[in-house]
């Protein structure tokens, strides 16, 4: 069975036991993650997380806190970098996103860290937020676990910012 | 009053920013730590001579055990060469039981490192080194000059590992040519500094 057949199949069988279901879509090529984010979003917010990054699992809920307060204008997608263990699959990472109600979309992402690095132009260093403007331009981005207050803070303040 | 302030925010943002890895060409730090394995102190003299890997990984992070038997076999590998090899854990073991000296003892005897493991206390080797993530890998020749940093391997997946970073990086040197890809992207978990 080919790996996107088999995700589905984990990813299905995941949702029918949960009346929640997050959306986790396997990607390969970092140039897909772009087309995850609604095309009205003003800001498109990018955070590089994992399962066994602790400081990544600490700050779900704020991302979580940052989608809730916002609407179209702010999108959010994590990109988890879980399949980068051996015998990795993306059942625990659907788990934990349907566990804690994570609503924006997720990449569960299976290509090589060097494409994401060059795409992301990032160190490797996880958990990693980039915000992106609509036109794809990078305006901000933090290294390690965020400040829920002071990112809603920074958004709003890049929302006015905008034309 | 004015240039005071600007003088505060630049130490707050100095000590805020993660350091950058040691250049490629400069010196690396020398250093002394214990061995978890037998209690001793270790000392690394950077202009020894000899070609050395410094690894920074601890007990912790599922990345740094998915890489370790990989740096186990590169050690066994070139250690035949005369390279050395340091394992330095630069996690708070204050924080982190697992990372004390006992239990970084009790993981390098059940896995039979080839090499020490060393404890890095206070974090000040990792400072120096600039390392950010478990695992990162420093090559350092035989002046003591940085002339590798970055990822054992672009994967911890043999099946979708692309490119041999540390491996590649021992046979240029071993080989009397420069490293081509001398920088690469570490990847792994944040070091839990001891503040």
């Amino acid at each position: 069975m080919r790996k996107s057949a088999r995700f589905a199949a984990t990813f299905l069988s995941v949702a029918a036991l949960n009346a929640f279901a997050a959306d986790l879509r396997p990607v390969k090529d970092p140039v897909k993650i772009a087309a995850v984010f609604p095309r009205a979003a003003q800001l498109r917010l990018v955070n590089v997380w994992a399962l066994w990054c602790a400081p990544c699992v600490a700050e779900m809920p704020d991302l979580r806190a940052i989608d809730d307060a916002f609407g179209a204008e702010v999108a959010l997608t994590g990109i988890s970098m879980d399949d980068m263990l051996p015998d990795a699959s993306p059942k625990p990472v659907a788990a934990f996103l349907d566990k804690n109600k994570i609503a924006f979309p997720n990449v569960y992402y299976t290509g090589n860290i060097d494409d994401l690095g060059d795409y992301l132009k990032f160190s490797g260093e996880i958990p990693i937020t980039i915000v992106f403007d609509s036109k794809g331009k990078e305006v901000w981005r933090h290294q390690g676990r965020i400040n829920r207050n002071q990112t809603i803070a920074r958004l709003r303040e890049l929302l006015r910012r905008k034309p | 009053m004015r240039k005071l302030l600007f003088i505060v925010i630049l130490l707050f943002a100095s000590v805020a920013c993660t350091a950058e890895p040691v250049k490629i060409g400069a010196q690396a730090p020398a250093f002394t730590l214990v061995n978890a394995l037998d209690g001793k102190a270790v000392a690394m003299k950077p202009a020894d001579g000899n070609l050395k890997v410094v690894v920074f990984t601890c007990n912790q992070c599922p990345y740094a055990k998915a890489f370790e038997p990989r740096i186990i076999e590169i050690a066994k590998r070139f250690q035949q060469k005369g390279v050395r090899f340091y394992a330095v854990n630069p996690n708070d073991d204050a924080k982190y039981e697992i990372e004390t000296l006992a239990n970084m003892k009790a993981r390098a005897d059940e896995k039979e490192y080839p090499f020490p493991y060393l404890k890095d206390g206070d974090s000040a080797i990792a400072r120096a080194y600039g390392a950010r993530v478990t695992p990162h890998a420093f090559v350092i020749d035989g002046s003591g000059a940085v002339r590798y940093h970055g990822y054992v391997d672009d994967s911890a997946k043999p099946e979708d590992r692309k490119t041999t970073g540390l491996t590649d990086a021992l046979n240029s040197l071993l080989n009397g040519r420069d490293v081509a890809n001398a920088e690469t992207r570490e990847f792994g978990c944040t070091i839990k500094w001891k503040s």
